[in-house]
């Protein structure tokens, strides 16, 4: 089994990116094996890629449950550990209880939210990447994985589609 | 990637027709792009270059922060709150009208950034971070405000539920402890916002940095580099944050309104209290923003190509449509009052409209309803960047003198007439100022910090703009490039 190199073909504009995604899948390049890095989102689509999957919606889900249930301890739990009476008054009225299970309910889910973007990037993350800067100076850079006895391969078939240089990259600190 | 130069119509020479309207749309940011490479640099020069009178504001600044509010909170929390003007019958003095403000402002930020990005106005897009920094930075003085009010500040937390041996737990019945949830939440929630889609363009400004701004970029950007998945959970939190801190948003100052309508006093007692302090939180947060956007525009580099005169049309269009709910609920609020016929309610209007502090009744009224009225459906005066801030300030002029009838005079004017007496600020004078110092610091610092305009935003925007030929003209179009459509 050859060993894969990471290559990085470097694009002025989304068309010829995605013609080059295409391109290496046509050669036989697992969807895996390519990462397309931008400066501005691209959606899928314009690339002819799969969907990246996101568990960030879900963890909101999962944080406004976790909230819900701490207002609910907050406002109806807790007055019955620290009582305190007031002439006839409920210790636990339902419509102020409504304010504080809101605001607990929105937190707990915009924290999860936040920190669900940490989790499904892998933030924060300072070890070395394969990146180069020129990619938020608005070029597209398409990493791609390929055994090494095939690289010059690749880099004529993608630079034939107009990719600006293709070429070896290592991870760098960024 | 310059979608939309690309797709402007191929002229010819001598062409007079669309060739006008050729120049005519690059007038709009939209259809004016520029590469990448050169809007960033255009950023990152905005932010690193700084004149001597940067340092002189910075400076003046720095010290009325020092005196104005360390010093004069320190003295305070020292001697105690005898050294306020705080005392019977007006216990919220400055301290909860600067809160009320400094909230109110804060309101803009959320308003534009995200109801607008909901909605997908494109106008939005270079000015969000501007109007969501003044959210966290307004939120960060109405905090202190709040800390200032409690007096013996370091006992704050017995505000917090932590299991204690005082036998006191917080009543969450209270509009005062929903005041701190619900600041809490917006404070958390609108910083986090505001950081989400700072990291693309803190990656940027990594990449063009050295020494200690490269190391100080590189620890926010959090190792951001632009692939598809980081795009895709980026934009779907920023989505959820979009939909979700509007109504945190609203509560907020609904809450902070409950402070004063849950109680039966002349004035306060009200139900549209909610809905009328939402509005005139919009109401000084949009006329706040105006100003913002007009100091940077002129004191720092490259801001003209970023912020035009058709946002400043947009932004004033927004002022002129919330100036006409303010003025409904305003008169909403004051009519059934005036209608209620309660002995102690006449009296308070009697001595809004001719007693002392008339004059601030009517400043309240001209700055607020007049002025905007009378002057934002005028087109050129909403497309000049100075007149709009000028507006804007004297809304929030305006803003501050309706809280401070709010809270200090009508206080006084309550069903025990042997207690009235008029309020009047002593050292929370010297607060204000700086409370208002530290806000302009911490923008002033901030615009030498982070990239104030967002590019990808505005670089996004551009690619969606296009062209399109309709019979013999091209007619503007935006496509829908949004990620969490897909």
């Amino acid at each position: 089994m050859s060993e894969n190199n990471t290559i990085l073909a470097l694009f002025p504009d989304i068309n010829p990116a995605a013609d080059g995604v295409e391109k290496l899948q046509e050669m036989g390049v697992s969807d895996n094996d390519i990462t397309v890095i931008s400066g501005v989102p691209l959606t899928p689509a314009m690339l002819g890629r799969s969907h990246p999957h996101t568990n960030v919606s879900l963890l909101s889900l999962g944080g406004a449950v976790a909230g819900f249930c701490f207002g609910v301890f907050l406002n109806y739990g807790t007055p019955y550990l620290y009582t305190v009476p007031v002439g006839g008054q409920y210790i636990t009225p339902i419509p102020p209880g409504m304010i504080l299970i809101f605001e607990m309910t929105m937190l707990f889910a915009l924290l999860a939210t936040f920190l669900g973007v940490f989790l499904d990037s892998y933030f924060p993350n300072y070890r070395p990447l394969e990146y180069t800067p020129e990619i938020s100076d608005g070029k597209i850079g398409v990493f791609f994985k390929c055994p090494a006895g095939e690289q010059k391969k690749f880099i004529d078939a993608l630079s034939t589609l107009g990719a600006e240089s293709v070429q070896p990259v290592e991870a760098q600190q960024l | 990637m310059t979608a939309a130069s690309e797709s402007l119509p191929h002229l010819e020479k001598g062409h007079a027709g669309p060739h006008e309207a050729h120049e005519d749309i690059r007038q709009y940011l939209m259809f004016d792009p520029k590469p990448r490479g050169e809007m960033n640099a255009m950023v990152m020069e905005s932010m690193l270059t700084t004149s001597w009178k940067f340092w002189v504001v910075f400076g003046i600044l720095a010290f009325l922060v020092a005196t104005c509010f360390i010093y004069a909170w320190g003295y305070m929390i020292a001697e105690g709150l005898w050294v306020a003007g705080v005392m019977r019958p007006s216990y919220w003095g400055i301290f909860l009208v600067n809160t009320v403000f400094w909230i109110g402002i804060s309101h803009a930020g959320t308003f534009i950034s995200a109801i607008l990005r909901v909605f997908k106005a494109e106008f939005r897009r270079p000015f969000t971070r501007a109007a969501e920094l003044m959210t966290t930075f307004g939120l960060i003085q109405a905090g202190a405000s709040i800390f200032m009010h409690l007096g013996r500040v370091w006992l704050a937390y017995w505000l917090f539920p932590i299991p204690n041996v005082r036998q006191l737990w917080p009543n969450f019945h209270s509009p005062l402890m929903w005041d701190l949830l619900a600041i809490t939440t917006y404070i958390l929630g609108s910083t986090m916002y505001l950081f989400l889609p700072l990291i693309p363009d803190l990656a940027m400004a990594r990449d063009r940095s050295t020494g200690w701004r490269k190391t100080f970029y590189k620890i926010l950007a959090l190792g951001f580099r632009g692939t598809e998945g980081e795009w895709t959970h980026l934009h779907t939190a920023m989505n959820f944050f979009a939909f979700a801190i509007i109504p945190v948003m609203f509560s907020v100052h609904t809450i902070v309104s409950w402070d004063f309508a849950m109680a039966m006093r002349p004035g306060w007692s009200s139900t549209v209290f909610g809905p009328y302090f939402v509005l005139g939180a919009l109401h000084s947060g949009m006329g706040a923003v105006a100003v913002v956007l007009f100091i940077m525009r002129v004191t720092m580099k490259h801001m003209d190509y970023f912020l035009r005169a058709e946002h400043f049309d947009a932004l004033g269009k927004l002022m002129l449509i919330v100036s006409f709910a303010y003025s409904y609920f305003f008169f909403n609020d004051y009519i059934v009052q005036w209608y209620g016929g309660d002995r102690w309610t006449d009296t308070l209007l009697h001595w809004l409209e001719e007693g002392p502090m008339a004059w601030m009744f009517y400043q309240l009224i001209f700055l607020n309803i007049a002025l905007p009225w009378l002057t934002l459906w005028n087109k050129k005066i909403r497309q000049t960047p100075w007149l709009l801030a000028l507006i804007g300030l004297l809304i929030n002029l305006g803003m501050y003198w309706e809280r401070y009838l709010i809270v200090p005079v009508m206080l006084t004017i309550n069903r025990m007439p042997f207690t009235w007496k008029l309020y009047e600020p002593r050292i929370e004078i010297f607060l204000t100022i700086g409370t208002f110092s530290l806000f302009l610091l911490f923008y002033l610092a901030a615009s030498r910090l982070i990239p104030l305009i967002p590019v990808w935003e505005v670089q996004e925007g551009q690619m969606a703009h296009s062209l399109r030929k309709v019979g013999k003209t091209h007619l503007p179009s935006v496509s829908e490039v949004d990620l969490t459509m897909q």
